[in-house]
């Protein structure tokens, strides 16, 4: 059973990693994922009749490449990032299910996600997420995020994390 | 005087100097999309994705949204998405598969062949005065299928797309972008789009053979994480740039002539990469290395009659807007990308991935995880291009600042310095040429008298 206790304890899990994306602490972040964690933002498309699914997503990655993200802005030479960009993660409409496994929970959860780039470039990111939150220990890791843009053409390209 | 009545004076791609004033000027614009966009071939698919009939996707040709279908005598038709009686948009979706399609409007109903069906309450309202044969979907004039490439143009009078292509832009197309010889591409279904600042030509020009911006600044931070995490034996998907000086690296350059030029950039000479790729199949196992070795051995029978033997390429762009990645290896899908003009100030990126038919899945699964890793809306090397276009858009929009031409000036004079048993031209890489080589075309096409392309 999802007690108010475990919701709270999930929602200030996701407000805490929302507030390290915007620190720009990436490594940090990047420690709240097993080391076995996917991170998958599929394609959305509109789609008409008896048609295949997509042929691949957005991005599928696991921790090396979410970690070879963070080391390309930390290059230095990453002029997507330079200067960072501000961003300020809003999470909302927090969802919290058990799972078969007693150790997980299945959280969704909303977002709004606005980036600021230089003087005036900005965009806005929306879309909803699944998780996979494993207990380690004391505290929550990621083992799966699924991140549904609701856009189909992409405002710019990507080099931030929701 | 407009910038239109100067093109002649100000696009002087002879010396490499180009005004930026032909991305910002509305007139310009507004003068490509007949000139350029209305008389050009323009890529709008492939036949593998449209593989049954009623199977369609949809696309644009310049600003035109259509729809790229196969219709029930599988035949390949692209209708322009807009109602007949009131221009209406009449498909709403990215692909799929039907019958017909239903205007929203007035409820006007269209076939696979462009034809109208039906109207609503059409005896007691139109009283049968409605000659519904004259009515249907308009039908884009001139299509055309080059080995699986889907080409469409607006001009009725159109030369055959061979003659467009022409005869060296046509090998290099058939032989290493559409891999005919090694069993032909199939197709990922899904667009993957994105929003990009600055006017089409700005990417395009990127495409066909700027090769300078990707060690020299740009795309430097993706090359320094692939060395360090290789350093440390951590192998990435994304690891397949040449980099070193040692390796043979040409620029490749064709066509031009009746119809658009094609470039491509990186063409590697020698068989490192083939021996690379052989090295990477190894761990993928036997069936992997028997694909690599017999895709090589089709190759070399193309080139039996050649001196140098090129393996692959890494980018490329056939005019105006139809940009290729190949990324020198077997073991990396194609990606094609379609810059779809949207004004002087922005433009959007339409691509697709493809792997070769006849792989093993092992070689495709990582073919296509490489695509959208690198050259992609959220790959590590798309999104400094983007950023690139952003920062040229806001210091060079000001009509105050468009007296001093861009520099096109790279291995000006030295363009033919390379081996010369391929079509088309072998040239020193990196260079700006093919940059060069656009915008002649380009004018060209913008000077042309208003008499459609292929008439006399």
């Amino acid at each position: 059973m999802v007690t108010f206790e475990l919701r709270a304890d999930v929602e200030d899990f996701l407000n805490r990693e929302a507030r390290l994306l915007d620190e720009h602490r990436f490594e940090d972040w990047l420690n709240l994922f097993t080391d076995d964690a996917e991170y998958i933002v599929p394609l959305r498309e509109h789609v008409q009749g008896d048609v295949g699914p997509a042929g691949h997503p957005i991005i599928r990655d696991n921790k090396m490449m979410l970690l070879a993200r963070i080391k390309k802005d930390q290059t230095g030479l990453s002029h997507v990032e330079i200067p960072s960009s501000m961003t300020c993660h809003l999470i909302s409409n927090v969802i919290v299910d058990e799972t078969q496994s007693s150790n997980e929970v299945q959280v969704s959860s909303s977002f709004i996600v606005r980036q600021a780039r230089k003087l005036r470039d900005e965009a806005w990111w929306v879309g909803r997420r699944q998780d996979i939150l494993r207990r380690v220990g004391d505290s929550w890791m990621i083992s799966r995020r699924e991140v549904n843009l609701d856009m189909t053409v992409l405002p710019r390209g990507i080099s931030i994390f929701f | 005087m407009t910038v239109l009545s100067e093109l002649g004076t100000i696009v002087d791609w002879e010396k490499g100097l180009v005004s930026p004033a032909i991305h910002f000027d509305d007139e310009v614009y507004r003068e490509e999309q007949k000139l350029v966009f209305g008389r050009s071939w323009l890529v709008v698919g492939h036949e593998d994705m449209i593989r049954k009939p009623g199977d369609y996707v949809s696309n644009y040709m310049g600003e035109v949204p259509v729809v790229v279908l196969r219709d029930n005598k599988n035949q390949i038709r692209v209708l322009i998405n807009k109602c007949s009686h009131r221009g209406n948009q009449v498909c709403l979706f990215d692909r799929g598969n039907t019958q017909s399609f239903t205007c929203s409007y007035h409820g006007w109903t269209f076939g696979l062949e462009g034809e109208l069906l039906g109207v609503p309450m059409e005896q007691p309202f139109y009283r049968g005065e409605l000659n519904k044969e004259n009515w249907g979907l308009a039908e884009l004039p001139s299509v055309a299928n080059f080995n699986g490439l889907i080409f469409a143009s607006f001009d009725p009078d159109a030369p055959a797309i061979e003659k467009w292509l022409g005869e060296d832009v046509s090998w290099w197309l058939e032989n290493f972008v559409l891999a005919s010889p090694t069993g032909g591409l199939e197709a990922l279904p899904g667009w993957h789009r994105y929003r990009s600042p600055g006017n089409w030509k700005l990417v395009s020009e990127n495409f066909i053979g700027d090769d300078y911006h990707v060690f020299a600044a740009t795309h430097v931070s993706w090359l320094h994480v692939i060395r360090e995490f290789l350093d440390q034996g951590i192998l990435i998907p994304i690891v397949t740039y040449p980099g070193s000086p040692t390796r043979q690296v040409f620029e490749g350059s064709a066509g031009g002539g009746e119809g658009g030029p094609l470039g491509l950039g990186m063409i590697v000479l020698d068989d490192s990469i083939y021996q690379r790729d052989l090295e990477e199949a190894e761990q993928l196992g036997p069936e992997s290395v028997e694909w690599i070795k017999e895709r090589h051995d089709r190759l070399q029978k193309v080139l039996t009659e050649r001196d140098s033997k090129p393996y692959s390429f890494m980018n490329g762009l056939l005019f105006p807007n139809f940009g290729l990645m190949g990324f020198f290896s077997a073991m990396l899908g194609r990606h094609f990308l379609q810059f779809h003009p949207r004004g002087t100030m922005e433009h959007e990126v339409w691509q697709w991935t493809m792997v070769e038919r006849e792989a093993p899945q092992a070689i495709k699964e990582l073919a296509v995880q490489r695509v959208y890793q690198g050259q992609h809306m959220a790959g590590l090397i798309a999104p400094d291009d983007v950023e690139n276009f952003e920062r040229m858009v806001e210091s060079t929009r000001s009509s105050q600042v468009w007296d001093r031409p861009f520099h096109y000036g790279l291995q000006l004079g030295h363009e033919h310095e390379g081996p010369n048993s391929l079509p088309g031209n072998i040239g020193p890489n990196p260079s700006e040429f093919n940059q060069r080589q656009f915008y002649k075309f380009w004018l060209k096409q913008m000077q042309a008298s208003r008499t459609p392309a292929g008439k006399e």
